[in-house]
């Protein structure tokens, strides 16, 4: 609860600095903020509050990923300074960003159908703003519309679910709603069939799972770079938190009804998008799709809902956004030069950080010791303990796929340059992010217990 | 904790050459490298006192390594008795080398690189000595033959060298294969990889246990790929392509042993296996005397200890093998303290030599060169077992329990140790006596090496001469200091010699070494007689400087067939099978990616019409259907 309100606080700050001119400190009160908060999530860890009268609950699931939000919010600042450079707009852009966390947070420890919606409209409202934060940029603006619209979409799904849901159990509360289910197991009423289809299809979108994606990659393509790592780093983390969250509170004993829904939500969203992102010469482009594909290996851990699933989802949320994290530090260097053959000449130049973007590579494709392995590892080992064995079938199939292109981005890397070829070369903080990325994939790969373990 | 501090040291100093490489300052390089080690030789003594004053053992477990279903392993250190002794002399011989190395690299353009693998290594070492299971072993166990081959293809811009490398990795994975299955057959028989919980288990076993025998057969394999036992062994004597340093710290006195330390490590298993024993005793008989007597001909003076090397190594096997695993351990020692004097030795004459390594340019080295001949000396004298010095004690001591065990095998190694004093003499003579064979060039620059060089030389060479003191025999009636320390871990012999043997056993062995010292002399000094070249050898003598032709057997034997197998392989499987498939699916996929790709209109109408369709499909799949 601390955490939520420090960071809330932090957002309202932030904004207040424009009117009273502390807008020069603005990152540093951020930076200590944003740590602060951390350490009072730790500081909880082991208790179990509820406040509000219920409408929140800090338990470890929580606090774990508030802990996970506000950590790669720190390592996201490194690849984000440009960003934050304009006078005008580092307020603005700061509280955004504090807002969106508030909703993540509240995403991860809802107790409550209101709280949940609150969050999910928190957090997408500061991301529609953020996706079109380049005014100087028409594609950054054609972002935030493409985002706005089937966003707003989506959240008359998630509405119409909790209607739905509200109507035939009389509470938005999750443990109302779960006992009233329960009860009521061997008679439910279509309604709430109905209303767990609508807030799956809502989910889903948020998620950008397949065929709920096709925002996705023009949104992640448009928004301006440090915004897409924002997106498909620390808002999809929030969003499976909250799915999961929702799910395994209310809707768990009738798992075996929904489970099929996602599994094949899953299947298509691996195979859809890792043969997808096969085809793009874009970076950028190509990371949206790999984005898009991991949310599908993530679904399955969500489909699977046993003891495991929930470690696998943490764990595979932190290697991939961790991996995530490293690889938009060079898309954010790339400028405008996006293609992947803009790569080349890259490992001569510099070999170390070519060396460590290697391994952030491998990690995303899923090759041992990385922490990207043990996070599909995870993920297979909960759903086969959940009997889905198709599944895990397709998913070892488009892994296959995704180390072929996710290694053609290190054959570029590790081409010679056309002659008069201009480089990519990093800044001070670009290279502090690619190997503080890379010497987390690694820690978590050797010993993957640090985090599997704790929740 | 303090045991994760060992290993962390080399590690550290690996990260930091390895790190900084050429912009540390030259001068520092070397010291950072050495002090790390040294600051791990400081905690293994601190522990070693702490077992001598009555502390059993030290455990640490770092954290879970791998958790799958019922499977785990921790990322855990032990240190009993066994692994303090190995910890002494892989950091106490390591410290040396690297100080040596110092003055032997310092020349080399890749010296920073040469110092970060050497820690890298100590690294490794440690950790497979240090693990508490048989997965940390074998994860040092493939680390340290991961730097054994950056730093045997350390000059890799010469092929020669490259391609040594290769056959030393390709000899240990065949060795290693065998290693991993009998991990996996550890597993299955056990549910465990740690060693106290199988060794516990395993000791509920009765004797003849067929699946220990298999067990203990499979991780003899990988011990003979890294311990260079019949038939595994070729790849050693091509590995001093490496810096002289890497041969005395890897080749000679630690990396080499583990395989010794393995079995010794699983000695429980091994007692329950007598056919494995015996097999280990065999094999590592013919491995001493098979390889002594190639050393005879050899003329490269690295080479000769190379082989003499895999000679030792046998010995080593045999003590293990007949059941007397503390003496396995005592040679382990003294053999790490001569050994790795004698290559430093010969690194510091090539040094001086400009490169050469041919003992047929060599000779009358002997004034030019005062401290290397001196500790040479020491070195050679110990190898051949003269009494006082480190290798008559542990040599003797393997003899008489061969002795007890079977007759024959005690003649046979017996002779072997014939052979070891008479190839080693020659080196000797040859290198030290005589007129000098060089050019006129080498002959000007001859210089004794830097003080760098020099005092690790004399502290190995004090150790060789007094390291035997810590096993002495019982006719002494001292207590046996190293048997006493390891019984708790390892049995030991259990069968005791007669006094008289033991007399009869240092009396004959005197008596023989002044013969053969006496009659290599007259041959090579007096007489001057110098090794043939290669071309006027024949008979036995070409046989045997050919090695036995073991290199063109095996080539005969697996790479020529291999080679047809894998062509026609390369013909109709790959090209005509599977490169076709391949490129179907790649093309299908291709195909696919291309149409998935017009879904993609870029107009928010069509995605959210997508959207819709999508939640039909849903509703209807869910609520309908």
């Amino acid at each position: 609860m601390n955490t939520l309100i420090t960071v809330s606080l932090l957002g309202i700050a932030a904004m207040l600095s424009e009117v009273f001119r502390f807008k020069k400190f603005i990152q540093t009160v951020f930076i200590a903020a944003v740590t602060g908060a951390t350490g009072l999530a730790v500081l909880d860890w082991g208790t179990s509050y509820s406040y509000f009268r219920f409408m929140v609950l800090f338990d470890d699931y929580a606090l774990a990923f508030s802990i996970l939000f506000l950590v790669l919010t720190l390592i996201w600042l490194l690849l984000s300074q440009e960003y934050f450079c304009n006078e005008n707009t580092r307020a603005d852009y700061f509280a955004l960003i504090s807002f969106s966390l508030a909703g993540a947070i509240i995403l991860s420890s809802f107790s409550d159908l209101s709280m949940f919606f609150i969050g999910i409209e928190i957090l997408s409202v500061s991301a529609y703003v953020l996706a079109g934060s380049n005014r100087s940029d028409i594609r950054s603006a054609e972002a935030a519309l493409k985002y706005f619209l089937p966003g707003a979409f989506s959240t008359g799904f998630l509405l119409f679910g909790m209607a739905l849901i509200y109507g035939a159990t009389g509470s938005f509360n999750l443990s109302n709603i779960s006992l009233w289910i329960i009860a009521n197991h061997s008679n439910l009423p279509v309604m709430v069939n109905a209303g767990v289809v609508f807030l799956i299809t809502g989910l889903l979108f948020k998620i950008a799972a397949m065929p709920f994606h096709n925002w996705a990659p023009d949104v992640y393509d448009g928004s301006p770079t440090p915004v897409t790592a924002y997106m498909s780093t620390i808002i999809k983390a929030a969003s499976f938190a909250a799915f999961y969250r929702l799910f395994v509170s209310c809707f768990s004993i009738m798992a075996d009804w929904w489970t099929p829904l996602l599994v094949i939500a899953a299947a298509i969203t691996m195979i859809g998008g890792n043969i997808t992102a096969v085809y793009q010469n874009n970076l950028k482009r190509m990371l949206a799709y790999s984005s898009i594909a991991h949310s599908g290996y993530l679904l399955l851990a969500v489909a699977a809902i046993n003891q495991l699933s929930k470690p696998a989802m943490l764990f595979y949320l932190a290697a991939y956004s961790v991996a995530s994290l490293g690889m938009f530090t060079l898309v954010n260097r790339m400028g405008n030069e996006q293609q992947l053959d803009k790569l080349k000449g890259f490992a001569h130049d510099n070999p170390f950080y070519a060396a460590l973007i290697t391994l952030l590579t491998l990690s995303m494709a899923g090759i041992p010791p990385l922490a990207g392995f043990f996070g599909k590892y995870y993920v297979f080992l909960s759903s086969i303990r959940s009997d889905l064995i198709w599944p895990v079938i397709v998913a070892v199939i488009a892994s296959l796929i995704g180390v072929y292109y996710y290694f053609r981005i290190v054959y570029n890397m590790y081409s010679k340059p056309a002659a008069s070829a201009h480089v990519v070369s990093l800044s001070g903080f670009d290279k502090s992010a690619i190997l503080i990325t890379a010497l987390l994939t690694l820690l978590l790969g050797i010993a993957p217990a640090l985090i599997a373990d704790i929740i | 904790m303090i045991l994760l501090l060992i290993p962390l040291f080399p590690l550290f100093g690996f990260l930091i050459n390895g790190w900084l490489n050429k912009s540390m300052p030259k001068g520092l390089v070397g010291w950072v490298a050495s002090l790390s080690v040294l600051a791990s030789f400081g905690i293994s003594v601190y522990l070693f006192i702490q077992l001598l004053s009555g502390a059993n053992e030290f455990q640490f477990t770092v954290f879970d390594w791998m958790a799958a279903g019922s499977f785990q392993v921790d990322f855990g250190f032990m240190v009993d008795r066994l692994t303090a002794i190995m910890l002494l002399v892989v950091t106490g011989v390591g410290f040396l080398i690297h100080v040596y190395s110092i003055g032997y690299m310092n020349d080399d353009e890749d010296y920073p690189r040469f110092m970060a693998y050497m820690n890298l290594f100590v690294f490794f070492m440690l950790l497979l000595v240090l693990g508490d299971n048989f997965i940390m072993m074998f994860a040092g166990w493939e680390g340290v033959g991961l730097c054994s081959y950056l730093l045997i293809g350390f000059w890799f811009k010469n092929d020669n060298y490259n391609e040594a490398a290769n056959k030393a990795f390709i000899m240990n994975r065949i060795g290693d294969l065998g290693f991993l299955l009998g991990l996996f057959l550890i597993y299955q028989t056990f549910g465990s990889f740690n060693f106290k919980e199988v060794m516990g288990m395993a000791s509920t076993y009765p004797r003849y246990d067929s699946t220990i025998t298999a067990i203990t057969l499979l991780l003899f394999v990988g011990a003979m790929g890294k311990s260079a036992q019949i038939p595994l062994y070729t790849w050693l004597p091509d590995a001093m392509a490496g810096p002289t340093p890497v041969s005395a710290l890897i080749h000679a006195a630690t990396m080499v042993t583990a395989g010794v330390y393995m079995v010794v490590r699983s000695n429980v298993l091994y007692a329950l296996a007598p056919f494995s024993s015996e097999f280990v005793a065999v094999i590592g008989l013919a491995t001493a005397l098979f390889a002594a007597t190639i050393g005879l001909k050899q003329n490269d003076i690295k080479k000769v200890l190379a082989y003499s090397t895999v000679s030792q190594l046998g010995y080593m096997f045999v003590a293990a093998g007949v059941g007397a695993y503390s003496t396995a351990i005592f040679h382990l020692v003294t053999h790490a303290f001569f050994k790795a004097l004698l290559f430093l030795c010969s690194g510091s004459v090539i040094h001086a030599m400009y490169g050469e390594q041919d003992i047929r340019n060599m000779g009358g080295l002997k004034k030019y060169l005062p401290i290397t001949h001196l500790t040479f000396l020491i070195g050679t004298l110990a190898i051949s077992g003269v009494p006082v010095f480190a290798g008559f004690f542990s040599k003797d001591e393997i003899l008489a329990m061969t002795y007890s065990h079977s007759f024959l095998m005690f003649t046979l190694l017996a002779f072997g140790s014939v052979i070891t004093a008479v190839y080693m003499f020659r080196l000797y003579w040859l290198t030290f006596y005589g007129e000098f064979r060089g050019t006129k060039h080498q002959l000007e620059h001859l210089h004794e090496s830097p003080k760098v060089m020099t005092v690790p030389l004399m502290v190995l060479a004090v150790l060789s001469a007094v390291g035997g003191f810590i096993g002495l025999p019982e006719i002494f009636h001292a207590p046996h200091f190293l048997y006493n320390f390891l019984e708790p871990v390892a049995a030991g012999a259990g069968h005791h010699v007669s006094h008289t043997f033991e007399y009869v056993l240092i009396f004959t062995s005197i008596v023989v070494l002044a013969i053969i010292i006496y009659s290599t002399r007259n041959y090579y000094v007096v007489k001057g007689t110098l090794p043939e070249s290669d071309a006027e050898e024949k008979g036995i003598a070409r046989i045997l400087s050919r090695k036995y032709f073991v290199d063109e057997l095996y080539a005969m034997l697996f790479r020529k067939p291999l080679d047809v197998i894998s062509g026609l392989g390369y013909r109709f499987v790959e090209l005509g099978i599977i490169t076709k498939t391949v490129d179907g699916i790649q093309e299908g996929i291709n195909t696919a990616a291309n149409g998935l790709r017009y879904l993609q209109t870029g107009r928010a109408g069509s995605y959210l019409f997508i959207m819709v369709i999508g939640f039909l499909a849903l509703m209807i799949y869910a609520i309908i259907l």
